[in-house]
């Protein structure tokens, strides 16, 4: 039981970390990244709540995100391809670190 | 526990709120609105409330996100500054903001066995589900049987959203009037990378085993009509997202999905009349087979299927409404 417990504790420091991030950003793909992350955070504080909470039975709501986080990034990817074209008059930085 | 789990989680609820409302760039403020959602979907798991954790979670992670990006491609990419300060809003939010709080110290403690939720007609509902329905999710049971009415309603309520949307926004080929040659003018897909395409082609058939089974196991787990109709849409949206709009309307045209969006309040309402023409009250599933509780089971997994479609054909239309905007 006591596990559950250390783990919880670990994925919310994670989830502090990631919401810093997606709060600083400064990039684009700091903050895609940070989503990214909090989801899969999330999924893991829901299987161990469930196994806390022994309704494991609830992990059905984990597999959903699991299976679905995925699209949101999609759809990032394919908003950032369309806006490239375009002249970027937004004053977000969309080139990534390395310049290229 | 609950207790301690909650204050963190509602904590970055509210940071993470501050941060949409401070966001000058749109972008900004729909990736924190993806944070937002999954801390609320958190927040609804810690207090055993499954399915509305569920419904956050298929809409929040699967369709919302995708929505608002779509809106934001057709706008420009910053919110524009204002320079003054408006008083009048800014008196009144904070009213409200110190009468909803006032008000807060008049609500039982959580979990609370005396609070007035608990002496009403839950009891019944948790003594009665078993003798009168027999499936194990009460949700369920009160969703789809006791309070069907209110349910119905808000079937209707998503189909007039979808109405709507297709009213000012328009999808081409929907009502046979525009045609269909310049959809998604000027638009790049991800049908060209590799990784998305083949990741996404792996998951489609589970997201939409996932969908039937949270749509046909809802009397028995976290799960419904809502749940898995939204969980369908994502996995269509994943469709076109991988494989382009052009193909995603030739799988499902838009005239099916106008139907379709209309069948499912239908199916709904049907069963409805049905039960009043074998001579019981409107939606009163008992009737539907010689033994009541069978009937009840019935009535119940009809009107799921009829939410199930219709909110997935909604979603989905309203998906395509903005997708298929040339730029």
């Amino acid at each position: 039981m006591g596990m559950y417990y250390v783990a919880a504790v670990a994925i919310f420091l994670t989830m502090i970390l990631a919401l810093t991030r997606a709060l600083l950003g400064p990039l684009v793909y700091d903050r895609v990244l940070a989503v990214n992350m909090f989801g899969t955070k999330t999924v893991l504080l829901l299987s161990v709540v469930a196994f806390l909470y022994g309704r494991p039975d609830f992990l059905d709501l984990a597999l959903a995100y699991a299976l679905i986080n995925f699209i949101g990034v999609l759809a990032v990817l394919q908003f950032f391809q369309n806006r490239r074209g375009e002249s970027l008059n937004s004053n977000i930085d969309t080139t990534p670190p390395d310049g290229r | 526990m609950t207790v301690l789990f909650g204050i963190f989680l509602l904590t970055l609820l509210v940071i993470s709120a501050i941060g949409i409302v401070r966001a000058r760039n749109l972008f900004v403020a729909v990736m924190l609105t993806g944070i937002f959602s999954l801390l609320m979907a958190a927040n609804f798991f810690i207090l055993d409330a499954a399915d509305v954790a569920l419904t956050e979670a298929a809409v929040g992670a699967g369709v919302s996100t995708v929505l608002l990006l779509g809106a934001l491609a057709l706008i420009p990419p910053n919110e524009s500054r204002s320079k003054r300060v408006r008083w009048l809003v800014v008196s009144v939010v904070t009213l409200t903001a110190i009468t909803l709080g006032y008000a807060t110290f008049e609500n039982p403690r959580l979990g609370d066995p005396e609070a007035p939720v608990h002496q009403h007609v839950a009891p019944w509902y948790l003594e009665q589900t078993p003798v009168l329905i027999d499936i194990p999710n009460v949700v369920t049971a009160v969703l789809g049987s006791y309070r069907g009415y209110d349910t119905l309603g808000e079937v209707l309520v998503v189909l007039t959203a979808g109405i709507g949307v297709l009213f000012l926004l328009g999808l081409p080929g929907a009502f046979g009037g525009r045609k269909t040659e310049d959809v998604a003018r000027g638009r790049t897909y991800l049908s060209h990378h590799l990784v998305p395409q083949v990741v996404g082609q792996l998951l489609m058939p589970f997201i939409i085993l996932f969908a039937l089974y949270v749509q046909f196991h809802g009397e028995y787990g976290p799960g419904g009509g809502f749940q898995a109709g939204a969980i369908f849409a994502a996995a269509l949206i994943l469709f076109a997202l991988i494989q382009g709009e052009r193909e995603a309307l030739t799988l499902i045209p838009p005239r099916v999905l106008v139907v379709l969006m209309a069948t499912g309040a239908l199916l709904y309402g049907s069963v409805g009349v049905l039960t009043m023409l074998l001579g019981a009250n409107f939606l009163e599933y008992g009737v539907l087979s010689s033994d009541p509780v069978k009937g009840q089971q019935w009535g119940i997994i009809l009107i799921e299927l009829g939410v199930g479609i219709s909110v997935a054909s909604v979603l989905l239309a309203i998906y395509h409404a903005f997708a298929s905007r040339g730029r």
